[in-house]
């Protein structure tokens, strides 16, 4: 029992060893590295980024260095431009007012960790249409069960039959197949309308469900049959341009319409690995994927979702010695940005510090080998 | 002998089962007020809100508790015995010494599990009157890892009170404080549910410690 406890306790130490010590290490030589913010322009058609060594000024340089002000991007710093009498009276060749601007003006972001985590299938049921107009925070909620809804009152934790049998009746008319598999909505008042939810059914087809007055409408998006979805993000914005974004197997986004078409666009997304970001506006929707490797920015165009341009940008930091890889031949770590899992991760994996540690052993074992025939 | 044994581990341990006992039905009592005043402050909308949208299962004024009561009973039991030099006179009863050491730790796991079974239930049962099933289960899954942390408490720093020497106790503490480290590394709900039974299974393999320790005293090794 001695020396399994040893054995224990040296294969303990040796985790604790490869966790720890590159994990202080990386806090010691952590620096900082952040990125301009870049926007595609309707003014210069090119892709335009926040100078960072003159940031009080708020300077602008597109691609080819040519600076410029406030004005290259006139529909995110329209009240600005405004303030000082600046905002242009048309934009393309379109009379624009800011009414329009702000109608416009859309702002979407995701990181992986919102969807790398084990979800509650439990979702807040709001009323989309309220008698007093303003949307108030949802009394009753539906559990996603293998099969079908079940809809519960929150106040008092009482399960909804007979709307449960609504809701699933609903469903099933528009030919929802139990359990729901993806559920995506966002049921808070902070919003100016309510979609309810996009869910996908067990054979993945995409549905549209929301209250109103009380009982459910579902809809049935045939377009988006053909997709393997594998996430799908509510957006209701302002301009009610988009119903969602969905991401199919591929990476792919499409955009869906209101009126139920779908717009694949050549914006490729991994929701499991990578931070989007969408900014949009009358005329150009920027759309910003990161990952580990770096920045990818989509520019598309406001009506149609066609691709106008895009720009790749890699992170420019340069690799720091990793004094690590000579002492240890991997690294372990148990929580990550990306996802809300706790779980062994290695890391890093060295050649060198393996053969180090193997080196560093054999030494210590012919030592202790000595030693004790020595003793004898 | 082993009603003798268990009568000798319950006469070291009554008082402070009956101490845990209150500091963790007080802790459980304090969190229904809680919720209560709450619901009757708020609303249980509100609380559904806060659980589905929010990292949170709203227990986390209890995820230590158990870790201490762990803790606390290895010292009540086993720090007497070393302290006390009892556990050399343990050791030559006519009685097979690991069947012994079994027994004795075997009693402290089985009265935590009690401790901690009540205290789960009891919340369930609460919990219950406000929350359907699945968010119940997500509390209760996301809390099984405080009671993990109870146990390996127990097992750790009962090896830590038998270890004869310092090096080694020194050794068994820094391994303790990082598998602590690691039981409350996140307060994502479920962020544990992979890795549970992985450390379920090293938790319980730590009860090598004991043995470990318990070989090196009788070894006559001492600072």
């Amino acid at each position: 029992m001695k020396k399994i406890g040893k054995i224990f306790i040296g294969l303990s130490l040796a985790l604790l060893v490869l966790w720890l010590v590159p994990w202080v290490y990386r806090i010691v030589t952590l620096e900082s590295y952040s990125t301009p913010f870049t926007l595609y322009s309707c003014v210069v058609h090119d892709f335009t980024s926040l100078d960072r060594s003159d940031a009080r000024n708020f300077r602008f340089i597109d691609r080819k260095g040519n600076v410029y002000g406030d004005e290259v991007q006139p529909l995110f710093y329209h009240s600005i431009l405004a303030s000082k009498g600046a905002f242009p009276d048309s934009l393309e060749g379109i009379p624009v007012t800011e009414e329009m601007v702000e109608h416009n003006s859309v702002i979407l972001s995701a990181e992986p960790k919102e969807f790398n985590v084990k979800k509650a299938p439990v979702y807040l049921l709001m009323e989309s249409v309220p008698v007093r107009l303003e949307l108030h925070d949802p009394e009753d909620a539906f559990v996603v069960r293998k099969n079908g809804l079940a809809v519960y009152r929150m106040a008092d934790n009482t399960l909804l039959e007979e709307k449960t049998g609504r809701f699933n009746a609903a469903l099933s008319a528009e030919g929802f197949r139990f359990p729901a598999n993806l559920v995506a909505g966002k049921p808070s008042h902070h919003k100016e309308y309510d979609e309810g939810y996009l869910l996908t059914d067990a054979e993945g087809k995409l549905f549209h469900l929301k209250q109103v007055d009380g009982e459910p409408v579902v809809r049935h998006f045939p377009a988006a049959d053909s997709l393997d979805l594998r996430q799908i993000l509510i957006t209701e914005f302002t301009n009610r341009a988009t119903l969602g974004y969905l991401v199919d197997r591929d990476n792919r986004l499409h955009m869906l319409r209101p009126d139920g078409t779908v717009i694949p666009t050549e914006v490729r997304y991994d929701p499991a690995r990578e931070d989007l970001l969408v900014v949009g506006d009358l005329f150009y929707y920027t759309v910003k994927t990161s990952d580990a490797d770096g920045e990818h920015f989509f520019a598309l165009r406001s009506d149609d979702f066609s691709l106008v341009d895009r720009m790749d940008r890699p992170y420019d930091f340069e690799e720091e010695v990793n004094l690590c890889k000579y002492v240890f031949p991997c690294r372990l770590s148990f929580t990550s940005s990306d996802d809300g899992w706790v779980k062994p991760r290695f890391s890093d994996f060295s050649w060198i510090g393996l053969v180090v540690d193997l080196l560093v052993a054999v030494f210590i074992i012919a030592w202790r080998w000595r030693r004790k025939n020595t003793n004898n | 002998m082993n009603r003798m044994i268990l009568y000798k581990e319950w006469l070291k341990t009554r008082w402070f089962l009956l101490a845990a006992f209150l500091v963790l039905a007080a802790g459980t009592f304090y969190m229904g007020l809680s919720l209560s005043k709450t619901v009757q402050f708020n609303g249980a909308d509100k609380l559904w809100e806060v659980l589905v949208s929010k990292e949170t299962v709203l227990l986390e004024t209890l995820k230590y508790l158990p870790l201490a009561v762990g803790g606390l009973l290895a010292v009540v039991q086993f720090f007497p015995e070393t302290a006390r030099k009892r556990l050399k006179l343990t050791l030559h009863l006519p009685y097979p010494q690991g069947r012994m050491m079994a027994m004795m730790y075997g009693y402290g796991l089985a009265a935590l599990t009690i401790l901690f079974l009540l205290q789960a239930t009891v919340l369930t049962v609460s919990l219950r009157h406000y929350f359907v099933t699945e968010l119940v289960v997500r509390i209760m899954v996301t809390a099984a890892v405080w009671y993990l942390a109870g146990y390996a408490a127990y097992i750790w720093v009962a090896a830590v009170c038998l270890e004869p020497t310092w090096r080694m106790r020194v050794v068994v503490i820094v391994l303790l404080a990082a598998l602590v480290r690691l039981l409350f590394l996140s307060g994502v709900p479920e962020s544990y549910n992979g890795i549970l039974p992985w450390l379920v299974l090293y938790v319980l393999c730590g009860q090598v410690l004991i043995f470990h320790s318990v070989a090196r005293f009788k070894e006559g090794l001492q600072d």
